[in-house]
């Protein structure tokens, strides 16, 4: 039965029941956006960057990726709800960690692991990836770390619940300061601008800087980068922080459960 | 042969081999194999990305899929026992965790 289902939409795709594939001819759309992405001569549209992704992403849609982030935010402060007894404390269990092998691989892979989320955060406005991109491969760092040294280990050096958290705090104000920052420019100048304006437009002649000495900078989109990385790599981190720890310490979470909250 | 053939006759053999994959997750007794399982088919829908030049969404979906959420579901799998066998499932059953 399921056989046959997998087959005839098979063969309906086959057929050509999805269009042409590949389509010959691209679509309006994304023809406008392809055009005017990083089109100097057209500087009241352009976003001055040559990754279009991340054009559209942060700069043309930049309010949808804004509540993209706020409900990440709303996710991990439900999980950090549920668990608000012990998120505090540090882990009562010492644990040993893995052998000396695996835990110098780890801290010099790790360091690798930063330096590529960094820099696909910084390379957001000219490669692939972008924010979110680099925290989610960052994320990998602390959970690798958590998982070799233990969880004891690194709370004693100074990875704790309250720093994580004003980490998270201060991107998120970052990322709101950054969508205001031109606006406030331009109103101390007397001028006017938009709420999330990346390069001048036609009403507007107020812009974020499009080059960093030759290289294109993207103007705002290096800024909504870097500080979305922060964002999610320390949110990551916290859930990780939470859920990774031993048993005795989650379970006190649930103590006098019986008798009811 | 031209190129494309050559990237849609890829794009065909990682859809089969992720389909393989998923079968083989669900069949399997042992979750953490079926953990294993469900990464190899993530590896091919990757693959299947990048041939569709969406490198953007490549660059989330191997973090995420590869490494947070087999994580994730190890940790329950540390918790709630290695094999699924018959005795395992009554127990659930009758309530007695």
């Amino acid at each position: 039965m399921i056989l046959i289902l997998v087959l005839s939409l098979t063969y309906l795709t086959y057929l050509g029941g999805l269009g042409e594939l590949p389509p010959n001819d691209v679509r309006l759309i994304a023809k406008n956006y392809l055009n005017l992405t990083y089109n100097p001569y057209v500087k009241s549209l352009w976003a001055s960057s040559p990754e279009a992704v991340t054009a559209i992403v942060w700069d043309y849609r930049g309010l949808d990726t804004l509540f993209e982030t706020v409900v990440f935010y709303g996710a991990v402060l439900a999980a950090i709800t549920l668990f608000r007894k012990v998120a505090k404390e540090k882990d009562m269990l010492q644990s040993k960690g893995m052998s000396v092998v695996v835990k110098r691989a780890t801290a010099i892979v790790t360091v690798a692991m930063l330096t590529v989320a960094f820099s696909t955060a910084l390379h957001g406005h000219l490669t692939p990836g972008g924010g979110f991109q680099a925290g989610a491969i960052g994320a990998v760092a602390p959970l690798v770390m958590i998982v070799v040294f233990g969880k004891r280990y690194l709370e004693d050096r100074g990875l704790s619940y309250g720093r994580l958290l004003s980490l998270r705090n201060l991107a998120l104000t970052g990322i709101g300061v950054t969508s205001i920052a031109l606006f406030t420019y331009a109103l101390i100048q007397g001028g006017f601008s938009f709420i999330f304006q990346n390069q001048g437009k036609s009403l507007s002649p107020y812009s974020f800087p499009s080059y960093t000495l030759d290289v294109p900078s993207g103007g705002i989109l290096l800024f909504f980068n870097v500080f979305e990385f922060l964002a999610v790599l320390a949110g990551f981190t916290l859930v990780f922080l939470i859920l990774l720890g031993s048993d005795e310490l989650l379970s006190k979470e649930f103590e006098g459960g019986e008798n009811g909250y | 042969m031209d190129y494309v053939d050559l990237i849609f006759a890829m794009m065909g053999l990682s859809a089969l081999l992720s389909v393989v994959a998923t079968a083989l997750a669900i069949r399997s007794k042992d979750l953490l194999n079926a953990v294993i399982f469900s990464s190899v088919q993530s590896v091919a829908y990757a693959l299947i990305y990048f041939l569709l030049l969406a490198p953007d969404i490549v660059l989330v979906y191997v973090a995420v899929s590869v490494g947070i959420y087999p994580l994730i579901l190890i940790l329950l799998i540390k918790k709630v026992g290695r094999y699924e066998t018959k005795q395992n499932w009554e127990q659930l059953k009758g309530g007695d965790v």
